[in-house]
């Protein structure tokens, strides 16, 4: 069923390039038309025998012992390699990757997130502080800024005002009044 | 009097699902078991015989066009043409396409159709003036 959907589906050649891998990484879904990749270096469903599993680590080239695919509950990962959450930052940026912006060696198993774990997006690093630490005094600054933004809605204080008192008998020109009537005295004061 | 010993900086970092352990507080870096060297041995061979390979073909005097990298390829065939042959019905996947798949659905129906025959109650009571039809909003 997979072979008929793969066939006429062109892979761009150039998105598996050295250069272009970055674009690979944006590239539409893949057949094998063009490549010479048979089946069986395809990922495939879940190793069920150990010789599975062992052929399975053996194409993703990883050590069997280190190879462990996704549990196998139905949500379409195949025998996919589960690797450690780790996000490309945390590698050695002094080190000589195949490719330096990706932090990544030719034919090394990809992470299934691999596309959220590039340098530009998310980022796993240790952080200096402890991410309970930093969590509790985000949510306590914002839930205590919150509470008393909300009760100052509810209950607004300020100094107490009267209304706007104008010159000029309450601005009785500029608001249109007629100049050759009198107008009527307005008196703000008392003495 | 003796208070307890401060908790060991590890106990203070709590490993948690977002960030990774340092390496100074990882017990694995100071693993220095035959075991694990054995185990990084064999993981640096692999990795040297990928990257041999590699280094032939970029070299190579008469390149090919385009050096495919397999795990690439296998990424993106997993991700995409893997997804269904692999996708089985259980109650967990049954669970979360319907949470997914009608939960914004029926959601947005049933906000959308409150905020309309609220403000149909108003006009109808008159607090709100019906807006000329215009097709420019």
């Amino acid at each position: 069923m997979a072979a008929g959907a793969l066939r006429g589906v062109l892979w761009p050649r150039a998105a598996a390039g050295l250069r272009a891998a970055r674009a690979a990484l944006a590239a539409p879904a893949g057949a094998r038309a063009a490549s010479e990749m048979s089946q069986d270096m395809m990922p495939g469903p879940y190793p069920r025998t150990p010789e599975e599993r062992a052929a399975a680590a053996k194409k993703y080239n990883m050590r069997v012992e280190d190879y462990q695919p996704y549990p196998d509950d139905g949500l379409g990962y195949g025998d996919y390699p589960m690797l450690p959450d780790k996000s490309q930052y945390e590698r050695d940026p002094w080190y000589q990757w195949d490719q330096p912006d990706m932090r990544h060696n030719w034919g090394e198993p990809m992470h299934w997130d691999f596309d959220m774990y590039i340098r530009n997006r998310v980022d796993t690093s240790p952080t200096v502080v402890p991410w309970h630490t930093m969590s509790k005094h985000f949510l306590l600054f914002l839930s205590i800024m919150l509470i008393m933004f909300g009760l100052g809605e509810i209950y607004p204080s300020y100094r107490p005002v009267g209304p706007k008192q104008y010159p000029f008998n309450d601005l009785y020109l500029e608001k249109g009044g007629d100049p050759n009537k009198k107008p009527p005295t307005v008196i703000h004061y008392e003495i | 009097m003796a208070w307890a010993p401060p908790p060991s900086a590890a106990k203070l970092y709590r490993p948690n699902r977002f960030v990774s352990l340092p390496a100074e507080l990882d017990p694995a870096t100071f693993d220095t078991s035959p075991e694990k060297l054995r185990a990084e041995t064999e993981r640096l061979a692999i990795r040297s015989r990928l990257k041999r390979q590699y280094l032939l073909q970029l070299n190579d005097p008469s390149p090919p066009a385009v050096i495919e990298n397999p795990a690439l390829i296998r990424w993106v065939h997993a991700k995409s043409q893997n997804v269904y042959p692999t996708f089985r019905l259980t109650p967990r996947t049954s669970f979360l396409g319907a949470v997914y798949g009608l939960g914004p659905l029926l959601f947005w129906i049933f906000v959308l159709k409150a905020d309309r025959d609220r403000k149909e109650k108003r006009i109808q009571e008159g607090k709100l003036k019906r807006s000329p039809f215009s097709v420019f909003f």
